[in-house]
C-alpha cells in the first residue's frame, strides 16, 4: 500500500490525525483501486477497461488492432488549446472505421485520430472545437457520442459538464481540463432572447432550490465572469473559448448560470446549471444502460420514464 | 468510508501543528508560509475546527482539501415527467453523511434510489457511468458490506406519490476523492432488488428499471 508518499507531521494530538492514520493501515485493496483513478487506460489497456466497467467487458472483445495516424498539423486559428476527446461511433467493420477516419482528416484543428474498433471509440486529440468534431462524424452517416474529454496525462478530474435543461433555456456547455491553470470551454444554448446579449458566468454554488437566485455570487470575483453570449435571431447562442487560471477541479458543484443583461444584474437570473463531473479519456465505455436496457445510440438526455402514478 | 479514508491518506501528506495558523499544505510549500486556503470554497471554517484542521493534498497539480467543518450540498431532482423533488446532504467533521430525501410524483411503493459516478446526462443514463463505486464492490443494500458506495437502497413512496426518507450513510463522503459533489442522484421507476433479486442485472443495478428523474449535486451555502 503506498505509504511511502505518506508523510504525518503530527506536534499535537489531534484526534483527526490519528484516526486518519488508524484508518491508513486498513484494506490493502483500496489503495489499488485508488491508484487505478491515476491510471487511465489511454492506450487501449483492455483489462483496466474490462474491470471498471463490469457489463461491458461481456458486450465487446479485449481490444486488439490499434490504429494510429499521424498527419502534419493543418493550419488553423489555433483559438482552442488541444485536448483528447472520445466519441463513441457506431462502426463495426474496417472500412467504415476508415471512412470515419478519412473524415476527421479533413477536419481543421484535427491532430491525430486513433480508432479503437473494438470498443468502437475514436479518440481525436487536437484544438477542433466539438461541435465542429460532431458535425462531421454526423456527415459520415454514423452515430456518435461524445463520452469523454480531457488531457493526455491527466489525473484525477479533467472534465466538467453542466447541462441546461427548461423548460426555456436548453445548452451544454463543457470545460475541459487543459493544463493547471487553463480550461477549455464550449457551450450551445436555445431558449435564449433572440438577437440579444446574455452575460453569463461561474457563481460560487451549485443550489438550484431557487434557480439562478440561490447559486450566490460570482464564483472567485473576475475569474468565474464568462463574458457575454450572443444570440443568433432563432435564440441559439455558441461559444468556445478559454479562461486562464481556471481548474476544473475547483468548479465541480458550482454552477453556471445565463442573465437576461449584459451586466448580469442581480434580478435578471434566466437559467442555472450545477456543474457535473463528466469522463475523461477511458473512464467510461459504458454502451448498455443496465438498468433498463438503453443502449448509448437510443439514449438521449431526455431519456426520462414517466412514472406511473 | 474506511476503506476511501485509507486510500485518501495513502497518498496524503497529513499536517498538523500546534502554530495559530493552519491550512492547506502543499507539499512544495514552506510551512512557515501558511495562508488560509482551500479548493473548497463552499465551506467556511469553523474557528474552532481551524485549529485542528486535517489537510489533505493528493497531488501538488490537482490537490483536494478536506476541511474539517459543516458540509452541505444539495441536488434538486428533475424528469421530463412530473417526478421532482429535492435531495440534501448534510456531513459533520469526517463522520456519515445524512441524505434528507423528498420526492414527489412518484407510484407509491419502493423506488431505486443511488448515486451515479458522473453527474453528465448528456447521453442519459449511460453518461452517468455505473453506480458510483470507489471501491469495485458488486451490487448490494446500503446496510451490506459489499456494495456500490452509490447504493442508497429504495425510497417509499406514499398513496399520494410522495417519498420522504433520511438516510445516514459513511460511503458518501461530500470532500475528498470520494466526495459525492458533482455526482448525480438518480430514482428509479421500479424497486432495487438490492442485489438479490437473482435477476441477471441484480448485481451491477438491482434492477431498478429506467429513471424517472435525476440531480446533479452541488455545493450550497452553510
Amino acid at each position: 500500500m503506498g505509504f511511502l508518499r505518506t508523510v504525518a507531521v503530527s506536534s499535537t494530538t489531534t484526534a483527526v490525525t490519528a484516526a486518519a492514520l488508524a484508518i491508513n493501515s486498513l484494506s490493502p485493496s483500496s489503495s489499488s483501486s485508488y491508484n487505478h483513478n491515476f491510471t487511465k487506460p489511454f492506450l487501449n489497456s483492455s483489462s483496466s477497461i474490462g474491470n471498471r466497467f463490469e457489463l461491458t467487458k461481456t458486450l465487446i472483445k479485449p481490444p486488439s488492432a490499434l490504429h494510429m495516424d499521424t498527419k502534419p498539423a493543418p493550419k488553423h486559428d489555433a483559438e482552442l488549446p488541444e485536448v483528447m476527446t472520445e466519441f463513441m461511433v457506431d462502426m463495426s467493420c474496417e472500412g467504415c472505421a476508415k471512412s470515419v477516419k478519412n473524415k476527421l482528416q479533413t477536419v481543421d484543428g484535427v491532430k491525430t485520430i486513433d480508432v479503437d474498433l473494438p470498443n468502437q471509440v475514436v479518440r481525436i486529440f487536437g484544438s477542433a472545437p466539438v461541435k465542429t468534431m460532431a458535425e462531421s462524424l454526423q456527415q459520415t452517416g454514423k452515430k456518435a457520442r461524445l463520452i469523454g474529454q480531457g488531457s493526455p496525462g491527466d489525473m484525477l478530474i479533467s472534465a466538467a459538464v453542466a447541462e441546461f435543461k427548461g423548460p426555456d433555456v436548453f445548452g451544454v456547455v463543457r470545460l475541459t481540463h487543459v493544463s493547471m491553470e487553463l480550461a477549455r470551454i464550449e457551450a450551445n444554448f436555445s431558449g435564449l432572447s433572440p438577437l440579444k446579449k446574455h452575460g453569463w458566468c461561474i457563481n460560487e454554488f451549485g443550489d438550484l432550490t431557487r434557480g439562478v437566485a440561490s447559486t450566490g455570487k460570482t464564483f472567485n470575483k473576475a475569474l468565474g465572469d464568462l463574458g457575454t453570449l450572443e444570440v443568433d435571431e432563432k435564440g441559439e447562442a455558441f461559444y468556445s473559448g478559454v479562461k486562464n487560471n481556471l481548474k476544473i477541479s475547483d468548479l465541480i458543484g458550482r454552477a453556471i448560470a445565463v442573465y437576461g443583461t449584459e451586466d448580469r444584474s442581480a434580478d435578471s437570473g434566466v437559467a442555472a446549471a450545477v456543474i457535473a463531473r463528466s469522463a475523461g479519456v477511458g473512464e467510461n465505455y459504458k454502451k448498455l444502460c443496465t438498468c433498463d436496457g438503453t443502449t448509448i445510440w437510443e439514449a438521449t438526455n431526455a431519456d426520462y420514464v414517466t412514472s406511473k402514478v | 468510508m474506511q476503506a476511501a479514508l485509507a486510500a485518501m491518506a495513502a497518498h496524503s501528506i497529513l499536517f498538523s501543528a500546534p502554530a495559530a495558523s493552519h491550512s492547506l499544505l502543499f507539499p512544495i510549500s514552506n510551512p512557515n508560509t501558511i495562508s488560509l486556503q482551500s479548493s473548497f470554497h463552499g465551506v467556511s471554517l469553523k474557528p474552532s475546527i481551524a485549529r485542528q484542521s486535517l489537510i489533505l493534498s493528493a497531488t501538488a497539480p490537482k490537490p483536494l482539501t478536506v476541511v474539517a467543518a459543516v458540509k452541505k450540498a444539495v441536488a434538486v431532482l428533475k424528469g421530463t415527467s412530473s417526478v421532482e423533488g429535492v435531495v440534501t446532504l448534510t456531513q459533520e467533521e469526517n463522520g456519515p453523511t445524512t441524505v434528507n430525501v423528498k420526492i414527489s410524483g412518484l407510484a407509491p411503493g419502493p423506488h431505486g434510489f443511488h448515486l451515479h459516478e458522473f453527474g453528465d446526462t448528456t447521453n442519459g443514463c449511460i453518461s452517468t457511468g455505473p453506480h458510483f463505486n470507489p471501491n469495485g464492490h458488486t451490487h448490494g443494500a446500503p446496510e451490506d458490506e459489499i456494495r456500490h458506495a452509490g447504493d442508497l437502497g429504495n425510497i417509499i413512496a406514499n398513496a399520494d406519490g410522495v417519498a420522504e426518507a433520511t438516510i445516514v450513510d459513511s460511503q458518501i463522503p461530500l470532500t475528498g476523492p470520494n466526495a459525492v459533489v458533482g455526482r448525480a442522484f438518480v430514482v428509479h421507476e421500479l424497486a432495487d432488488d438490492l442485489g438479490k433479486g437473482g435477476h441477471e442485472l441484480s448485481l451491477s443495478t438491482g434492477n431498478a428499471g429506467g429513471r424517472l428523474a435525476c440531480g446533479v449535486v452541488g455545493l450550497t451555502p452553510i
